[in-house]
């Protein structure tokens, strides 16, 4: 075992015993598991130079030991798959994907395995920092006087992300693939927390749907600063994955500029609908509706319900209603899901409807809306225009969303806003 | 159809809340090794959206130049004007060109990186460094707090109080509002109270009829003197214009505030405006006071009450009230800052700041550095007999010494290209930025020169 902190500065010396130079920096290759050494960057009096590891026959915290007698003064090419363990993750921050949140690193830790050494775990523990500090003794001394242990901490490679893309060598392109495995709502919280730049990385390698799904967990303030940062080109896609509720409110959190760019780059049929939903003030039922919802018409069967059904749930926001318009596409009734698969197949909808469903107007008040769900214990509620005209669906989560947060969702202005 | 009008149809659906398809599958999606209850995360540690809630009114330049006229800063202009009468008005304008400068490259470093000061000096020259830098702005700060505590003893003791009893009473308000996150609320009045004492010392300079042509020849030329006790007085008063806390809130708050590279007219205008007004009101005070105590030739201020006739002219015997309950509001608007500023720097260097959950369980590191500062600062102020003037004032020579060793780190940093990209100094704000860490060293070289030299 081996603390890179033990190996840095100590010094490098050929099959004679004459020191060459000092070990500066370790590189591994991220390929396996467990990132294999493959060099030393030592640091000679003149320069860094790079010895492939099968030059060196041993390193431990005494210093290097050069195993060929002449060494080829290489200088140092990073190859693509190659990371400095102490410039690119000493003291850099990382995700610790198993305790889904970011750290700092204090220290590295190397094995041997497989007859090689390798990168195993990430130290972010108190022990770690006290021997980065250099007192580890005085602590070990003072801790076993007190009858107290220095808090070790290590995170397994396995569940580390490097997201630090301020690291200028790593070209490598991080897949990231611990965080795509995240909880969207966890993948938000720690996107929140990195640094613009950082968020960036991450993001470039994330699939849209990913994305989209931890944007509609994000704070609104973070939601603008990330899609402005992306190119439209994606940032629509992203859009385009998200429920269409949400982005419209996040649309119409962006200056003018940026929403007109975005919503050019969306399909049209998406960007349309985004953009009806923006005319309806914020605080309306209008404003916290989504279109995704399911509406058959009156001469449609039960069975032939089900099997719109099947085919449209993926983009609608709820299945368990089902809402019944006539020619005119104004809300006639509404089935349950469960009125829906009791009746024989072959029933009109129209028959086993609920007719003269409880619905919304499309400007009535977001407290209003609450009431009503709450007072129903709906699921959602249909919103309908001044002529009867089914346009949306307000769904539990939003109406809640409007009454209980009201306490903490308060945010100041902001002063030196984009807007 | 019913719609809203009709809420008594018998015929709505019920259907239970069941949980949803994509909550479900969110719930065993990370299964890998062993299973394990998800808690839920909190989006932004508790005390950060305080922190930016206390203080969202004001641009952070505004804010920070605002906090920098605190108990400390105000016990010092008062000492500078009654001791040297206008002579040291020199020193408050160069303050205001350096503190614009390094706030400007605090600015730029949070825009660029969304990083903080410790952070950045943790990854680029590693841990040891770090807390170096850690321990230098931590001792500085507790020497801010202690002065804020020190300026709560002194207000009270205008109305009797004994600084014991007022120490400990501080401590538990600050604490309270910090717990309870109501500062936000409350600092409007700390606000209000600063604005408005700071005009009763404009129009007080005013009805003072102070020596105009002097000060305006003293404010653009400098008038050197030798004696130690000068240079003593010019380095405090920098010290407590230009502090290190200073430098890393603004690059904190920037960050915390998700400001970005195109924000950076808006905020070299908000550092403008903060500096501009830090030091007219520092110069107002300074006027206040050379132009009624020193003036009148009481040459030095023992206590608070000395301080205080400096408002006579506009206060007549209430002075000492109005006089009071500024220096009480300004202790508060510091200790609002520094302590949270203070404990975020030392969690940043040793790579707390990004703990889950910033409650007392999961950031006890951050909660006992906060109640060390303040437990520590209000016991200091205890001590029986202790001069809380001269107390205050030394806090701020003390900011001073120590904050070369902080603008070293933050010039290099600045210089970097690699990490901060286009918003990286150009020549000449390097140029200047070097030059006002040079001239803050002699300063401090001068100060252990003229003291070990004597007059």
């Amino acid at each position: 075992m081996l603390y890179l902190s033990e190996a840095i500065g100590r010094p490098v010396r050929d099959r004679n015993f004459d020191q060459i130079g000092k070990v500066s920096d370790l590189i591994v290759a991220i390929e396996d598991q467990y990132p294999p050494v493959t060099g030393l960057v030592v640091r000679t009096d003149r320069r860094s130079i790079f010895l492939p590891w099968s030059a060196v026959r041993s390193l431990d915290g005494t210093g290097a030991q050069l195993a060929t007698a002449r060494i080829d003064i290489d200088k140092f090419q990073q190859r693509p798959n190659e990371i400095l363990l102490r410039a690119d993750l000493m003291d850099k921050q990382i995700v610790d994907i198993d305790g889904r949140k970011v750290v700092r690193v204090n220290d590295l830790r190397l094995d041997e395995i497989d007859g090689r050494l390798r990168l195993v775990a990430v130290d972010v523990g108190a022990a770690g920092l006290v021997r980065r500090l250099g007192l580890g003794r005085g602590f070990r001394v003072l801790a076993r006087s007190l009858h107290v242990s220095v808090p070790e901490r290590y995170i397994d490679w396995e569940d580390v992300d490097p997201v630090e893309s301020s690291i200028a060598s790593i070209k490598l392109r991080v897949p990231h693939q611990g965080l795509a495995e995240l909880h969207p709502a966890d993948l938000a919280a720690i996107l929140d927390r990195l640094a613009p730049r950082d968020r960036a990385g991450v993001l470039a390698s994330l699939d849209d749907e990913a994305v989209a799904d931890a944007m509609e967990e994000m704070e609104p303030d973070t939601q603008v600063e990330v899609l402005e940062d992306l190119a439209p080109e994606r940032a629509a896609d992203i859009l385009e994955e998200m429920s269409p509720d949400d982005a419209a409110d996040l649309v119409a959190d962006l200056d003018q500029d940026t929403r007109d760019d975005i919503l050019r780059y969306m399909e049209p049929s998406e960007a349309q609908e985004v953009q009806e939903l923006l005319a309806y003030p914020e605080d309306t039922a209008g404003g916290i509706m989504t279109t995704a919802y399911i509406a058959v018409g009156e001469h449609v069967t039960a069975g032939g319900a089900i099997d719109l059904l099947r085919e449209w749930e993926p983009d609608a926001e709820t299945i368990y209603y089902v809402y019944v318009t006539d020619d005119d596409d104004r809300l006639v009734g509404v089935l349950s899901l469960r009125d829906l698969i009791v009746a024989p197949p072959s029933t009109v909808v129209a028959d086993v409807m609920i007719r003269e469903p409880v619905a919304v107007g499309a400007f009535a008040d977001e407290d209003e809306v609450a009431e009503v769900v709450a007072h129903y214990n709906l699921l959602a509620v249909p919103v309908v225009d001044g002529e009867g005209r089914l346009v949306g669906i307000v769904t539990i989560d939003d109406a809640i969303d409007t009454v209980i947060p009201a306490a903490w969702k308060k945010r100041l202005p902001r002063v030196f806003g984009r807007r | 159809m019913a719609t809203t009008g009709s809420p008594n149809d018998p015929r709505t659906p019920v259907t239970r809340p069941t949980l949803s398809r994509e909550a479900a599958i969110g719930a065993i999606r990370r299964v890998r090794r062993q299973p394990r209850v998800l808690v839920p995360l909190r989006r932004l540690p508790a005390w950060r959206v305080r922190m930016v809630a206390v203080l969202g009114v004001l641009g952070p330049g505004l804010v920070s130049g605002f906090a920098d006229n605190d108990a400390g800063g105000i016990t010092t202009y008062s000492l500078a004007g009654a001791r040297f009468g206008y002579s040291l008005l020199w020193v408050i304008l160069a303050s205001q060109v350096v503190l614009f400068f390094t706030q400007e490259v605090g600015a730029r470093l949070g825009l660029a990186t969304g990083k903080g000061l410790m952070g950045l000096i943790r990854e680029r020259w590693g841990v040891r460094w770090a807390a170096f830098a850690a321990a230098m702005m931590l001792l500085a700060n507790l020497g801010s707090i202690v002065a804020e505590f020190a300026g709560i003893g002194s207000a009270l003791s205008l109305f009797g109080i004994p600084p014991q009893i007022s120490a400990a009473v501080a401590a538990v308000v600050v604490v309270s509002l910090i717990a309870l996150g109501s500062y936000s609320r409350i600092q409007y009045l700390f606000v209000a109270i600063g604005l408005s004492v700071s005009i009763a010392y404009v129009i007080s300079a005013n009805l003072a009829h102070p020596a105009w042509d002097v000060a305006f020849q003293n404010l653009i030329v400098p008038q050197l003197q030798s004696s130690p006790a000068y240079w003593l007085m010019v380095v405090g008063t920098v010290g407590t214009t230009i502090t290190p806390w200073g430098q890393a809130f603004i690059q904190s708050y920037v960050a915390d505030k998700g400001l970005r590279s195109e924000d950076l007219p808006a905020s070299r205008l908000d550092v403008f405006a903060g500096a501009l007004l830090t030091n007219v009101i520092a110069a107002f005070i300074l006027i206040a006071v050379a132009a009624t105590l020193w003036t009148s030739g009481q040459r030095d201020i023992a206590t608070a009450a000395d301080a205080a006739k400096a408002l006579t002219p506009i206060a007549g015997p209430a002075a000492s009230g109005l006089f009071a309950v500024g220096l009480l509001g300004a202790s508060f608007l510091g200790l609002g800052v520094v302590p949270l500023t203070s404990a975020y720097t030392a969690c940043e260097a040793f790579g707390w700041e990004t703990g889950v959950n910033w409650n007392w369980r999961e950031a006890p590191a951050f909660y006992g550095l906060l109640a060390f500062f303040i437990g520590f600062a209000a016991l200091f102020v205890m001590i029986p007999g202790l001069p809380l003037i001269q107390v205050m004032f030394s806090a701020q020579v003390l900011n001073a010494v120590l904050l070369p060793f902080i603008l070293v780190f933050v010039m290099l940093l600045a210089a970097d290209r690699k990490m901060l990209g286009p918003l990286a100094s150009g020549r000449i704000l390097l140029t200047l930025g070097w030059l006002a860490t040079g001239l803050l060293v002699l300063l401090s070289l001068i100060l252990a020169f003229t003291s070990i030299a004597g007059p």
